[in-house]
């Protein structure tokens, strides 16, 4: 499995989207650059949207893994 | 300098469902870096009224009860959060508020001005618009 040293982990899980990609985004905006944040999701709408819109803000999008019931989403700050 | 890229969502239906989708693509497309102007007018203002919004007088279809019930948060959360976390401008419609002899301040604070076609044309140049 994934290496990768998560600095931030949001518990988003029981929200609808767009709730964990607001989550997300918010924490993003304070996290130093390179860090890398995971926000579990329990929406399986956000387990899709999350992704492009990470590839879209021009951040980097680490792993997707599906845990049961709910899906933990790493993203790398990357501006 | 590139301009970033614009969408101007027009509000009319006062269906819960209605509100709640425009305004969370606007709110998403807001937090994207996009700029966003949502305009409100005829039947979807009164929805925008602290009253309304306060006695929880909403207009629900299929989806809406549920909205309601699993407490997600409504259409005025959403563009709130798109105001404090991107570029989202909410303005009422002019005519609407002077036939119904509305005040501002009898809407929700996130409306930023009462302005008419003209200006919403203006802000809206080049913007993608969608009426919902």
């Amino acid at each position: 499995m994934s290496q990768v040293a998560v600095d931030k982990t949001i518990d988003a899980r029981g929200t609808y989207c767009p709730g964990p990609l607001m989550e997300l985004i918010k924490t993003l905006k304070t996290a130093p650059l390179q860090s890398v944040i995971e926000v579990w999701s329990s929406d399986s709408g956000s387990s899709t949207d999350i992704p492009v819109w990470v590839k879209k803000a021009g951040h980097e999008f680490v792993y997707s893994i599906e845990e049961k019931g709910y899906w933990r989403i790493a993203v790398r700050k990357a501006r | 300098m590139e301009q970033t890229p614009k969408l101007a969502v027009v509000l009319l239906s006062s269906e819960l469902e209605k509100l709640h989708a425009g305004a969370l693509m606007g709110s998403v497309a807001s937090m994207s870096g996009m700029t966003v102007y949502m305009f409100v007018s005829m039947d979807a203002l009164e929805q925008f009224r602290k009253d309304v919004i306060t006695e929880k007088r909403f207009k629900t279809g299929v989806v809406g009860p549920m909205l309601l019930e699993k407490e997600v948060p409504l259409f005025y959360d959403l563009i709130r959060q798109g105001i404090e976390l991107g570029n989202l401008h909410l303005y009422a419609c002019a005519l609407a508020m002077d036939v119904m002899d509305w005040k501002k301040e009898e809407l929700i604070d996130e409306v930023e001005g009462i302005i008419g076609v003209n200006q919403f044309f203006g802000l809206a140049e080049g913007a993608q618009i969608m009426t919902i």
